[in-house]
């Protein structure tokens, strides 16, 4: 596609004013870069970013683009981990870092904000006002509010014990692929019945719209009580959490782990003792202080029969950071040491000890690569096995770092198609559509491609991500 | 090449290979603070406008010397860096950088790859 550059420039600037546009190589570079382990294509590099302030801007740009039939890709911080941050083609990119603004109404019961703000501070914001933020990335310190939303990801949360972000939006303003404005939802606290379309944007990563403002119900901030306990394997923790649905305990709100290899890693890079096997981490959580030691005590009673080395509250705020940072942060502190190959695998809950061997199979078993190590951690209560083929080095050729990922992706969905999962943060387009197609009936996917093609003629937004192009 | 340049492009490639990408330093920096937001002007997007212009994927132009030279060295990213990310000294780093630049070492482009 020949595009003239210096007219895009012009024309952008018209739109968003000319300190908005950028067209420089180093720009669109950095733009395009993500956490995908391979390096960037001359394909995935952006013609030109571009950052609006609002929707009438956002309006704008899409018009211009289904004019000239140049595609959008919606940029919020590019900390997808499965490649929904990088353009697929040549095209503008739609910075949304901008649009940030905050504005909590607690006499309405929600707050509304910008798609840009990253999840740190709007949690920071909210918490003044005694009120949660129902989700919980590692990346929250750059994550934006508006790929949570077009992820719905829970990250950390246990789904049974919160939902998931996307439960608690009560509508947006957003822009159509063809650049109209439309508000969707309610301002009650009260959801609509029945169709809503607020319902079709969650989740809908950027294929359909881009969002401009959201508004969230507001959620009173609980108490929380913290739990540590340490287990000789990583499969007695999977016992736990099958005994804990079985058994209809309500779960935590985090339920993390950390097998024997990431326990290691993780503790000595917070600086804490070796632990003894695995470890388990969770965050219990209720609206009354007597509630929350309640159902902390009541929990880790049920801990305590399932025969760990070790189960405690943590009481000392500095510890809980410690030993939480060694979960959150465990994925950097791995790929300090080389190499790391994700998946995310969610079985059904009574097949998690199968799912977990046939993963630690696999990965230790690769075709792309022999040498690599197996490790994993993940949301466990939720249930999510982050399964990694780990390799001490960073020198590894980009296609070899390409074809690892692949192999990783094609047989972690295989799990998940065997026993019943589709897994819950990571979203399910980009490298995710041979899933989408093994897992579902045909007609699931062409239902998609019709629902993107009825709101996206001429597939300006994020054009590559359905077709499933690397 | 001369010898003191090739051992700062090693020092620079190895260690901004590391970068994961994860951008979790950006919010810590001044410039893409008073950006609003602009990632070639926050750590991460020095550190890959680096690697860009030693790999000879980018060529020198003013753009790489705005960036590079508008780091103010406060040194926020670095404790970032090693909390969260990959524990690299990215003020450094990009000290490094700026010195290839300003001394005429590096030029970008493909007759650059080292």
């Amino acid at each position: 596609m020949d595009v003239d550059i210096k007219k895009l420039a012009k024309d952008l600037s018209r739109i968003v004013g000319k300190e908005h546009v950028f067209t420089d190589k180093p720009t669109s570079v950095v733009y395009a870069k993500d956490t995908m382990p391979w390096d960037l294509e001359e394909q995935n590099i952006p013609y030109a970013v571009v950052r609006p302030a609002n929707g009438q801007e956002v309006s704008g740009i899409l018009r211009y683009a289904n004019e000239r039939l140049i595609p959008v890709h919606t940029h919020g911080s590019g900390t997808s981990l499965v490649g929904l941050a990088r353009p697929k083609t040549n095209c503008i990119v739609l910075d949304t870092a901008r649009m940030k603004d905050t504005r909590v109404y607690p006499e309405r019961g929600y707050f509304e904000a910008g798609p840009g703000v990253h999840l740190a501070q709007l949690r920071k914001e909210l918490e003044q006002h005694n009120a949660l933020l129902p989700v919980f990335p590692g990346s929250e310190l750059v994550a934006t509010f508006g790929g949570t939303i077009a992820v719905n990801t829970s990250a950390h949360g246990v789904d049974a014990a919160l939902g998931k972000p996307g439960d608690f939006i009560l509508g947006f303003e957003l822009v159509l692929p063809t650049g109209e404005i439309i508000s969707t939802g309610t301002e009650s606290t009260r959801r609509p019945a029945g169709i809503d379309p607020t319902k079709f944007f969650i989740g809908s990563e950027g294929l359909l719209g881009v969002l401009t403002l959201l508004r969230m119900r507001l959620i009173p901030l609980p108490h929380f009580q913290h739990i540590v306990a340490s287990y000789r394997t990583t499969e007695d923790i999977l016992d736990t959490v099958m005994e804990m649905y079985r058994q209809r305990i309500f779960p935590p709100l985090f339920f993390e782990y950390l097998d024997e290899k990431a326990a290691k890693i993780g503790y000595e890079a917070v600086g804490l003792d070796e632990p003894e096997g695995a470890v388990a981490m969770m965050r219990i959580h209720s609206w009354s202080k007597v509630g929350c030691e309640d159902r902390a005590n009541n929990f880790l009673e049920f801990l305590k029969r399932g025969n760990p080395i070790e189960a405690r509250i943590v009481d000392d705020p500095e510890e809980w950071k410690m030993v939480w940072g060694s979960r959150a942060e465990a994925g950097n502190y791995m790929y300090r040491l080389g190499m790391t190959f994700g998946s995310e695998i969610t079985p059904r809950v009574d097949k998690l000890r199968e799912a977990f061997r046939d993963a630690k199979d696999f990965i230790l078993n690769l075709d792309s690569y022999q040498g690599n190590e197996f490790i994993s951690f993940g949301h466990i209560g939720a249930p999510t096995i982050h399964a990694y083929a780990f390799v001490r080095t960073k020198d590894i050729p980009n296609e070899l770092k390409k074809a690892i990922a692949l192999e990783m992706r094609e047989k972690s969905e295989e799990l998940n198609i065997k026993y019943g999962g589709c897994g819950g943060e990571w979203g399910l387009t980009a490298q995710r559509v041979s899933f989408l197609k093994g897992k579902y009936e045909k007609e699931v996917y062409e239902s998609l491609v019709k629902l993107k093609k009825a709101l996206d003629p001429n597939d300006i937004l994020n054009r590559g991500n359905l077709q499933g192009w690397m | 090449m001369d010898v003191k340049r090739q051992e700062i492009a090693d020092t620079l490639l190895r260690e901004v290979a590391k970068c994961r990408a994860c951008r979790f330093c950006v919010d810590m920096c001044s410039l893409y603070q008073a950006t609003e937001g602009v990632e070639s002007m926050a750590p991460y997007g020095r550190l890959q406008i680096i690697k860009c212009l030693l790999n000879g994927a980018l060529d020198e132009d003013d753009p790489i010397v705005y960036s590079l030279y508008s780091c103010l060295q406060c040194g926020r990213c670095d404790g970032l860096c090693q909390a969260k990310g990959q524990n690299l000294e990215v003020s450094y780093l990009i000290r490094l950088g700026k010195y290839l630049l300003s001394h005429g070492l590096v030029k970008g482009g493909h007759d650059e790859k080292v």
